[in-house]
C-alpha cells in the first residue's frame, strides 16, 4: 500500500473538517423532529385555555373546571365572602385579596395544594387539604400548615360579564 | 440491453395506464387560501349536512387562516375543539340513503385517481333520457347530485359549478394532507442541504483515494 | 489521560483490537465498485426505521378502535409526526430497495460462491426477517389493505398439512383479523427489528471471517488490500449522500406514491376493496403464489421462490471464477431473471384476467426454471469456455485451484494413510 503521509496538505485538511463539520450539523438538525415530537401535539396544546360559562355558578357555589388537566376552581363569592377575604392579607403567605381576584366576585385558583399536589376540598369557609391538613380561606390563601404557600392562581380573563377564558391573562 | 429497458419501461406504463380505468379529468388543484377558504364555505353548503370531516376542527381552519367570522358561523355553540362532524346523524343517514356517508377527511387520498377522481365525479352528474339522475364515474352512487351538474345547466352554470368542484377538492386536498405546504418547503431545504454534503463527500473521497498510486 | 483510559479498557475488553481488526485496518480489495455499498446503507436504512419507529411507536396506539386515528393524529397533530411516518413507511420501501440491489449484485457476481456460503445464508434468513416485519408493520395502520392484506397473508397457512384452519386461527388469535392480530403483530414488529441487529452482526462476522469478494471474482493478493478506513468509510458515506437524496425526494415530494388509496380508508371486515395488492416488494412472489392453480402448490411456491436463492452455492457449478465477468451466458440469465422478476412483479399487481394468468405462469416457469438449469448450463458454459480458451490469469486460477484440490486430496490421504 502506498500511502502519502495522511497529515499532509491544509487543503484536505480544511476539506475533512469542513465536510466532518456540514455532516455533524446534519445529524444534530435531525434530531430536532425527533425531540420534538415528544412535546405536546397541537390537540394537546388546544387544551391549553379553557373556556368557562359562568352563568350556572350561584352566589356562594364554586364550579371544578380541567384546565390542561388540572383541577381549577372557579368560587363565585358572596359580599360575605368577599368583605372577609379583603379584611385580611393571609398570614404564611401574605397576599392582598385585590391581586388575587381580578374580579372580587370571582375567585379562580387552581386546585393544587402547593404541599404535596392533592386537590382539596371545598370545606366550611375555603379549602381543606385532606391529605396533610392544610387549610385555605376564601380567597385561597394558606391559613394552615404544612402547605408553603397560597393556592396558585392561573391565567385568566374574561371575555363577557359570563364567559372566563382561563390559560390567557 | 436497450430491449430491456424498453419492455420494463412498457410494463410499467402498462401498470400506469390500468389506475385509471374511466377516463378522469385532470384537476389544477389550488393551494392557496382563497380557493380553499371558497371550498371550505361550498363544502358546508353542499356536503356537511350528511359527510363528517372527523379529523379536521374547527380550530385547525382558523389555524390555517380561514375567517374566524365565518367558522365561527359554521361552529354556532360548539367549542372551536370540535371537529367538524356530519349535521345529520350517522343513523338517519344510513336510513335515508341505505348507506353511509363516508367521512371526507381523507377522500383525496382514499380513491385511485386522487384529486382527479373526486373531480370528475362530482362534475359526472347526468339525467338519463328517462329521467333519472346517475353518475358515470360511479353509477352505483347513493349520494343525490350535489352540485346540480344533472340539471342541463347553461355554460355559465357550467362554469360556475366546475369552479365550486375545483374548490371543493382543493379544500379536501388540504384536509387530507394538511402539512403538504410545510414539508414541501422543508424538503427543499434537505435536498438542497443534502446536495451540498454529498458535493462535500465527493470531494473528500476523490482526495483520499487519491492518496493511492 | 485518554491513553490511560484506553489502556485501562484495553487491559478488560480488546477494544483496540477490534477497532483496528475490524473497522479501521479491515483489509478490503480496492477495486469494489459502488455495487459494494448497498450493504452499508441496508445497515443505515435499518437504523432509520429503529429511530422513527421507535418514536411512533410513542404516539400509535395497537387497538383496532383506536390505530386508524393514532396514525391520523401523528400524520396532523403530533410535532413532526408527518415526517416521521412517512419516512418509517418509504424506509419500507427503501430497505427492500438496497436489499434487492444487494442480492442482485450478490448473484451477478457470484459473491454466494465458496466460502461465502454461510454470509449468503444468514443474508437470506435477513431477508426473511425483514419481510416478516414489513408483513407485520403493515397491518398497523388498520386501513383496508392492511386489513386484507394480513386476512389473505395468514390464511395461506391454511397450507399447513392437518392442522392447517387451526394454525390460521392461531397465527390471529382470533376467527378473523382482529384486535388480537393487531396486538400480537405491533408487539412483534417492534421486536424484530432488534432481532434483525442481532442476526445483522452475525452476518458481518461471516463477511469478516471470508472477507469481501471483489467484482473480479477472484479473491485478491494481500497488496491490492486496503483499509476499510478511510477509504471505503468515505466512499460509503459518498454513497449514503446520493441514496440520501433519492430517500428525500421520495419523503418530502411523493411520499404517497408507495401507498394504495384503499390504504386511506379504515379496515372494513364486511367489504373486500375490488383490488388488492401487496406493497410492490412483494409483488412478484405474489404473482407466482397466484400463477399456480391449487392452494397448497401456490403456498409452496412461493415459499420455494424465495429460498431458491439459498441453493446457489450448489446450483452454480461452473469453477469459472466470479459471477457474470467471465461468463455470458450466465450474465444472460442474470438479465433474463431480473425481466422475469420485473414482469411477475406486473403480474402480481394487475387484475388477473386470462391473459395476465397466462403471462404470470409463463414468467413463474421461467423463475424456477432459471434456478433448475444452472447446474447443467452453468457446467456446459464452463467447458465451452475453455475450449474457447479463457484469459490466462483466469485458467491460472482454474489450474490452481484445481491443483489446491488436489494437494488437499493427496494430504488426506497421507494422513489416512499414517492412521491406518
Amino acid at each position: 500500500m502506498e500511502h502519502e503521509n495522511p497529515s499532509g496538505g491544509n487543503r484536505r485538511n480544511f476539506l475533512i473538517q469542513l465536510t466532518s463539520v456540514v455532516g455533524g450539523a446534519g445529524v444534530a438538525a435531525a434530531c430536532v423532529p425527533l425531540v420534538s415530537s415528544m412535546n405536546p401535539s397541537s390537540d394537546v396544546l388546544a387544551k391549553a385555555e379553557t373556556e368557562v360559562d359562568l352563568t350556572g355558578i350561584p352566589p356562594g357555589g364554586m364550579h371544578t373546571v380541567a384546565w390542561q388537566g388540572k383541577p381549577v376552581f372557579v368560587l363565585h363569592r358572596t359580599p360575605e365572602q368577599i368583605k372577609e377575604s379583603q379584611a385580611s392579607n393571609g398570614v404564611i403567605d401574605p397576599e392582598a385579596d385585590a391581586k388575587r381576584a381580578k374580579n372580587p366576585e370571582w375567585l379562580v385558583v387552581l386546585g393544587v395544594c402547593t404541599h404535596m399536589g392533592c386537590v382539596p376540598n371545598k370545606e366550611g369557609p375555603g379549602w381543606v387539604c385532606h391529605c396533610h391538613g392544610s387549610v385555605y380561606d376564601d380567597s385561597g390563601r394558606v391559613t394552615h400548615g404544612p402547605a408553603p404557600r397560597n393556592l396558585e392562581v392561573p391565567p385568566y380573563h374574561f371575555l363577557s360579564e359570563n364567559k372566563l377564558v382561563i390559560g390567557k391573562a | 440491453m436497450n430491449v430491456f429497458l424498453k419492455v420494463a419501461l412498457l410494463c410499467s406504463l402498462s401498470v400506469y395506464a390500468w389506475g385509471s380505468e374511466e377516463k378522469l379529468d385532470k384537476v389544477v388543484v389550488e393551494k392557496d387560501l382563497p380557493s380553499i377558504e371558497r371550498g371550505a364555505e361550498a363544502l358546508m353548503n353542499s356536503c356537511h349536512s350528511c359527510h363528517s370531516l372527523k379529523y379536521i376542527k374547527y380550530r385547525d381552519l382558523i389555524a390555517f387562516g380561514i375567517s374566524k367570522q365565518k367558522v365561527d358561523g359554521w361552529r354556532g355553540e360548539q367549542p372551536l375543539d370540535t371537529p367538524l362532524m356530519a349535521q345529520m346523524s350517522e343513523a338517519d343517514a344510513e336510513q335515508a340513503f341505505s348507506t353511509k356517508p363516508p367521512d371526507l377527511s381523507l377522500m383525496t387520498k382514499a380513491r385511485d385517481g386522487d384529486e382527479n377522481y373526486l373531480y370528475s365525479y362530482l362534475l359526472a352528474y347526468y339525467t338519463t333520457a328517462e329521467g333519472v339522475v346517475s353518475n358515470h364515474i360511479f353509477p352505483t352512487t347513493k349520494m343525490p347530485d350535489p352540485l346540480g351538474m344533472s340539471g342541463s345547466p347553461d355554460a355559465a352554470q357550467h362554469a360556475v359549478i366546475e369552479g365550486q368542484a375545483r374548490d371543493i377538492v382543493s379544500f379536501l386536498s388540504w384536509a387530507a394532507d394538511p402539512h403538504e405546504a410545510e414539508r414541501l418547503q422543508l424538503g427543499k431545504y434537505i435536498i438542497g442541504y443534502l446536495l451540498v454534503l454529498t458535493a462535500l463527500f465527493y470531494l473528500v473521497k476523490k482526495q483520499i483515494w487519491a492518496r493511492l498510486k | 489521560m485518554a491513553n490511560n483510559i484506553m489502556n485501562w479498557i484495553d487491559e478488560r475488553f480488546p477494544l483496540t483490537s477490534f477497532v483496528k481488526h475490524d473497522l479501521t485496518d479491515y483489509p478490503t480489495p480496492r477495486n469494489l465498485s459502488y455495487w459494494w455499498n448497498f450493504g452499508f446503507l441496508a445497515g443505515i436504512v435499518l437504523v432509520l426505521q429503529l429511530i422513527t419507529g421507535i418514536f411512533l411507536a410513542m404516539h400509535y396506539k395497537a387497538d383496532v378502535a383506536m390505530s386508524f386515528d393514532s396514525i391520523q393524529h401523528i400524520m396532523r397533530d403530533v410535532n413532526y409526526g408527518w415526517l416521521l411516518r412517512y419516512m418509517h413507511a418509504t424506509g419500507a420501501s427503501a430497505f427492500f430497495f438496497v436489499i434487492f440491489t444487494h442480492m442482485a449484485r450478490t448473484l451477478y457476481y457470484g459473491s454466494y460462491r465458496a466460502p461465502r456460503e454461510l454470509l449468503w445464508w444468514t443474508g437470506q434468513g435477513l431477508l426473511l426477517l425483514l419481510m416478516a416485519t414489513a408483513f407485520m408493520g403493515y397491518l398497523l395502520p388498520w386501513g383496508q389493505m392492511s386489513f386484507w392484506g394480513a386476512t389473505v397473508i395468514t390464511n395461506l397457512f391454511k397450507a399447513t398439512p392437518f392442522i392447517g384452519d387451526q394454525v390460521v386461527i392461531w397465527l390471529r388469535g382470533d376467527y378473523t383479523v382482529g384486535d388480537a392480530t393487531l396486538t400480537r403483530f405491533f408487539a412483534l414488529h417492534y421486536l424484530m427489528p432488534f432481532v434483525i441487529v442481532g442476526a445483522v452482526v452475525i452476518h458481518l462476522v461471516a463477511l469478516h471471517s471470508v472477507k469481501s469478494s471483489n467484482p473480479s471474482g477472484i479473491d485478491l493478493a494481500a497488496k491490492d488490500n486496503i483499509p476499510f478506513h478511510p477509504y471505503f468509510t468515505i466512499k460509503d458515506l459518498y454513497g449514503l449522500g446520493i441514496f440520501l437524496i433519492v430517500y428525500s425526494v421520495f419523503v418530502f415530494f411523493m411520499p404517497n406514491s408507495l401507498m394504495e388509496p384503499a390504504n386511506n380508508i379504515p379496515a372494513n371486515p364486511m367489504v373486500t376493496p375490488n383490488h388488492i395488492v401487496p406493497e410492490w416488494y412483494f409483488l412478484p412472489f405474489y404473482a407466482i403464489l397466484r400463477s399456480v392453480p391449487n392452494m397448497v402448490g401456490g403456498v409452496i411456491a412461493m415459499g420455494l421462490s424465495v429460498m431458491l436463492f439459498a441453493f446457489m452455492p450448489f446450483l452454480d457449478r461452473s469453477r469459472i471464477p466470479g459471477g457474470a465477468r467471465y461468463r455470458p451466458f450466465y450474465r444472460l440469465q442474470f438479465y433474463l431473471f431480473l425481466i422475469d422478476m420485473v414482469l411477475l412483479g406486473w403480474v402480481g399487481y394487475v387484475h388477473p384476467t386470462d391473459q395476465t394468468i397466462l403471462i404470470g405462469q409463463v414468467a413463474t416457469f421461467v423463475y424456477f426454471a432459471s434456478f433448475f438449469f444452472v447446474p447443467m448450463i452453468s457446467k456446459m458454459e464452463e467447458s465451452w469456455l475453455i475450449k474457447r480458451g479463457l484469459p490466462a490469469e483466469v485458467m491460472v486460477l482454474i489450474d490452481s485451484e484445481a491443483n489446491e484440490i488436489a494437494k488437499k486430496q493427496l494430504k488426506k490421504n497421507q494422513r489416512n494413510g499414517v492412521q491406518s
